[in-house]
């Protein structure tokens, strides 16, 4: 038997607990999942980076049930637009070795649009970082000065940003993951263009990682979330280095500068470090449980970016 | 005895021919290692060694603390940054000061400055000055003699 996820329209942080419930209640019993995705409009770097960490849990974990071992499938969008953007960003490149694709999906060159600054990319190890900051260097500068507005000098810094985010995949998931970087004009939220970075993966996530040493420590409070807050806020990692720590810390530290958003899911929890324009909540806790961990950073077009 | 020792050449030695930046731990280790050897390997008696970043790209947090951070805790003599960017210190100067460290970094014209933890940064110059490693200019500015 195969089990349904519907794939949100608008497909993008806000609608990803959607998803994730979805894919909870379906790959519950272990069952063949089909991920359809044929009536998507729109989907963020996020959404596309999550349904790819959805797929690698989806064949990784068939609990021995009827789906264990077989690809999951996956309809693609239908509407033509929606799927040359897909393919653009990268998206069918990496689903094609997770899912079984029901759909046409056009011969189009991945990252062939200014927009999209690094395709969807896997992340397996350092030296996968290391090509992500090199590509990103170049493409990013342009987009960060002429359209954003943020200092040239700045593009540094982005790209220490998006390593630091890349190489928690290589030091803490136990797994490969995804990295993906868009920009375009948010409407919704600040009706200004912003850049997107998206780092996912189906890893052991951010509670497993830091249980051993800090579950003690926060008692009956551990969990998904205080995980969470224990590396985003407190800066604390599972190596006892005391230098360990400082990629989150690096990242907050050049997001504040820039009035920048990052937010981190893992598990059942969801934290975020939230700027003035934004109406996110700082901590969810009691999500649906999604694989592994997913970071979300948002910096905006410079100038005033209150509501 | 002042010792140079290239970054750029290092990471391309040790890493891999093709990248220029300095992000992710493990090539981090790698390189302090390959500026561990230069150091343990210099022919004479080194009272200095000039760590050049000269033509190295980005530098994560990661890198910053890999190689800056415990090269500082690791070797008791003197090291002096040089061909530093903006983008570099902007990894370099968290992290010392994180470590309550700091380190010198020689500017185009020559002059030192310490950055990291500003008391450790004090201490830092006080000491080199003490030891004549460092000269003060007539404008109070500090040079290696």
């Amino acid at each position: 038997m195969t089990r349904l996820v519907d794939v949100p329209s608008q497909f993008d942080d806000r609608s990803f607990d959607q998803f994730a419930g979805a894919f909870a209640e379906a790959a519950k019993d272990g069952e063949r999942l089909l991920f359809d995705a044929h009536a998507a409009e729109w989907a963020s770097p996020y959404g596309l980076v999550g349904l790819l960490v959805a797929g690698q849990a989806a064949r990784g974990t068939g609990h021995g049930g009827e789906g264990a071992g077989e690809r999951p499938l996956l309809t693609a969008p239908t509407h033509a637009d929606v799927l040359t953007y897909w393919t653009r960003a990268g998206f069918f490149r990496e689903a094609a070795e997770l899912f079984e694709i029901h759909g046409k999906v056009p011969r189009v060159k991945a990252a062939a649009e200014s927009d999209v600054l690094l395709p969807v990319t896997p992340v397996r190890a350092a030296e996968d970082v290391h090509a992500v900051v090199s590509n990103i260097q170049q493409r990013a500068s342009a987009i960060l000065a002429s359209e954003l507005g943020l200092d040239p000098k700045a593009t540094m810094g982005f790209a220490m940003a998006l390593s630091e985010a890349c190489q928690n995949i290589v030091e803490h998931a136990g797994t490969g993951g995804w990295v993906a970087v868009q920009a375009y004009y948010w409407r919704r939220t600040l009706a200004k263009r912003v850049v997107v970075i998206a780092v996912g993966d189906a890893g052991v996530g951010f509670r497993h990682s830091l249980e051993p040493t800090q579950s003690k420590r926060f008692g009956t409070r551990w969990g998904d979330a205080a995980a969470l807050e224990a590396a985003l806020i407190q800066g604390i990692s599972r190596f006892r280095d005391p230098g360990r720590g400082q990629g989150l810390a690096g990242i907050r530290r050049y997001l504040a500068r820039w009035d920048g958003k990052i937010a981190i899911r893992s598990g059942t929890a969801r934290i975020a470090i939230v700027p003035k324009w934004d109406d996110d909540v700082p901590l969810k806790d009691g999500l649906p449980p999604f694989p592994g961990a997913q970071v979300l950073i948002i910096i905006p077009e410079q100038g005033s970016t209150k509501r | 005895m002042i010792q140079h020792i290239d970054v750029h050449a290092v990471l391309q030695e040790s890493v891999s021919g093709v990248y220029t930046d300095l992000v992710t731990r493990p090539t981090g280790r790698v390189v302090r290692e390959g500026i561990e050897r230069a150091m343990a390997t210099a022919a004479g008696e080194v009272a200095v060694a000039r760590i050049d970043f000269t033509r190295v790209g980005c530098i994560d947090y990661s890198c910053a603390d890999e190689i800056v951070a415990k090269l500082l805790r690791s070797r008791p003599g003197v090291l002096v940054l040089m061909g530093v960017s903006d983008g570099h210190r902007e990894a370099i100067e968290p992290v010392l000061a994180g470590h309550r460290l700091a380190v010198l970094i020689e500017r185009p014209d020559g002059t030192l400055e310490a950055v990291g933890a500003p008391d450790a940064a004090a201490a830092l110059l006080e000491e080199l000055v003490a030891r004549r490693l460092a000269a003060r200019s007539a404008g109070g500015t500090l040079t290696l003699t």
